[in-house]
């Protein structure tokens, strides 16, 4: 019959307690302050609009006097998500051009940590962004989540070209009334000298004409 | 940073007959995005099917009433027609920039370069150098490489306006586009010509 010594086997089991508690207790405070510090830190992003938009309209209060919340027809909510979606690309877009930025600028030791977690953690919550967009289309229309993020490409892109388009069409009215002013200007000037010719003999007016004929 | 399953409740209401969203929010972004939404679901309303079709394959009927349009107002242009062309050209670009916002925008862009060309040509034969110089301005816009002659358009338009200078600029600029092509190195020659005559004239309007 063998005895157990419960002294010589209590020892090391309570040196592995000790450490394993240790370290548990450290890990999980060291990883709540970065959580905290990471929480304090100053978005990337500032407010997503049409997000807010879009869940205010899935969670809509009643109307004084009334019990029951509004109905939102599905087609309003699906409008709301894929402009969700486009302000999503827009972000996307705007995060892969400031990436190589970042990570040079950071090695340079020309920005600080605080950049690069700030910078880090806008481009987690944009995969998580990205990843319940798809989830929510797939639950409004069946096999949408392949393709919505294609759609509110072309309209992010369609948007802004049209934009520039009207931008450049909307100088015409400013530069057509300049050019009706310098037209005037530029015709009395030759009329000016037209007459001015007429005193000096037929030499000046044919310097005159030939001037015009410039053009 | 805001925890990700938290949003801001927006003081957002449905009208109950016509469905648009409203606010009553002074917030200027808050009410151009609501008037992008309810435009959206409007042109959303408009398609058979509930969400938008993935942009390829493209819908080929108004490709086709596109087309037909330019063809028209071409055949107009050659007749000597040219306000009639421009009309044409004009409902064609409505046409074009009226289609839905999730078809492809490099479709959209292929079109409008070429018809805003074309009516760029047509304002020019009228001798409306302004409109033709703004049309040829879109038309680039819209397609960068691969169209010279939207470059030489405004160009020319520019010269005739005797806006030597920018139209320097914008001819050197075309041909950083377009490597060298004949008609923008000749027009590049002329400007330069013309230019160095204004300097010896010392004239203020330089035609």
């Amino acid at each position: 019959m063998f005895s157990v010594d419960w002294w010589s086997l209590g020892l090391p089991l309570a040196y592995i307690t000790v450490l394993l508690g240790s370290l548990i207790t450290f890990s999980s405070l060291y990883r709540k302050r970065k959580a905290n510090a990471s929480a304090t830190l100053a978005p990337w992003f500032p407010q997503h609009l049409s997000k807010d938009i879009y869940l205010s309209l899935l969670h809509l209060e009643p109307e004084p006097g009334q019990e029951k919340p509004p109905v939102v027809p599905d087609s309003i909510i699906r409008a709301a998500l894929l402009r969700r979606a486009v302000e999503d690309i827009r972000r996307i877009i705007q995060i892969r051009s400031a990436k190589p930025a970042c990570t040079a600028l950071l090695q340079r030791g020309s920005v600080g940590d605080d950049l690069n977690e700030r910078f880090l953690r806008a481009e987690k919550d944009m995969e998580d962004e990205l990843r319940d967009v798809v989830q929510e289309a797939n639950a409004l229309s069946e096999g949408w989540g392949n393709v919505i993020f294609q759609s509110a490409n072309e309209i992010a892109a369609n948007t802004a070209f049209r934009k520039s388009l009207n931008e450049i069409q909307a100088k015409a009215p400013a530069e057509k009334e300049w050019w009706e002013k310098r037209r005037a200007f530029i015709q009395t000037e030759f009329m000016k000298e037209l007459e001015e010719g007429s005193t000096y003999g037929d030499g000046a007016v044919a310097e005159g004409v030939k001037k015009k004929s410039k053009k | 940073m805001e925890d990700p399953e938290s949003f801001t409740l927006l003081p957002v209401s449905i009208d109950p007959t016509s469905k648009a969203i409203t606010s009553t929010s002074h917030s200027r972004a808050l009410q151009a995005e609501l008037t992008a939404l309810n435009e959206l679901h409007k042109s959303l309303k408009n398609i058979e099917s509930a969400v938008p079709p993935p942009p390829i394959p493209v819908n080929q009927k108004r490709s086709a009433q596109i087309n037909k349009l330019r063809e028209s107002g071409n055949d107009a242009f050659r007749k000597g027609k040219h306000p009639e062309a421009i009309k044409f050209y004009t409902l064609g670009l409505q046409m074009a920039l009226t289609r839905p916002l999730w078809e492809p925008s490099g479709l959209v862009r292929d079109e409008v370069s070429g018809l805003y060309a074309n009516r760029a040509q047509a304002h020019m034969a009228m001798s409306n150098w302004v409109e033709g110089a703004v049309d040829a301005e879109a038309s680039v816009e819209a397609k960068k490489a691969g169209n010279s002659k939207a470059w030489w358009r405004r160009g020319r338009c520019l010269v005739e306006m005797g806006r030597i200078q920018e139209a320097k600029g914008w001819i050197g600029r075309g041909l950083e586009m377009e490597g060298t092509e004949a008609d923008l190195v000749g027009l590049l020659k002329e400007i330069e010509a013309k230019e160095k005559k204004c300097k010896v004239f010392e004239k203020e309007i330089c035609i």
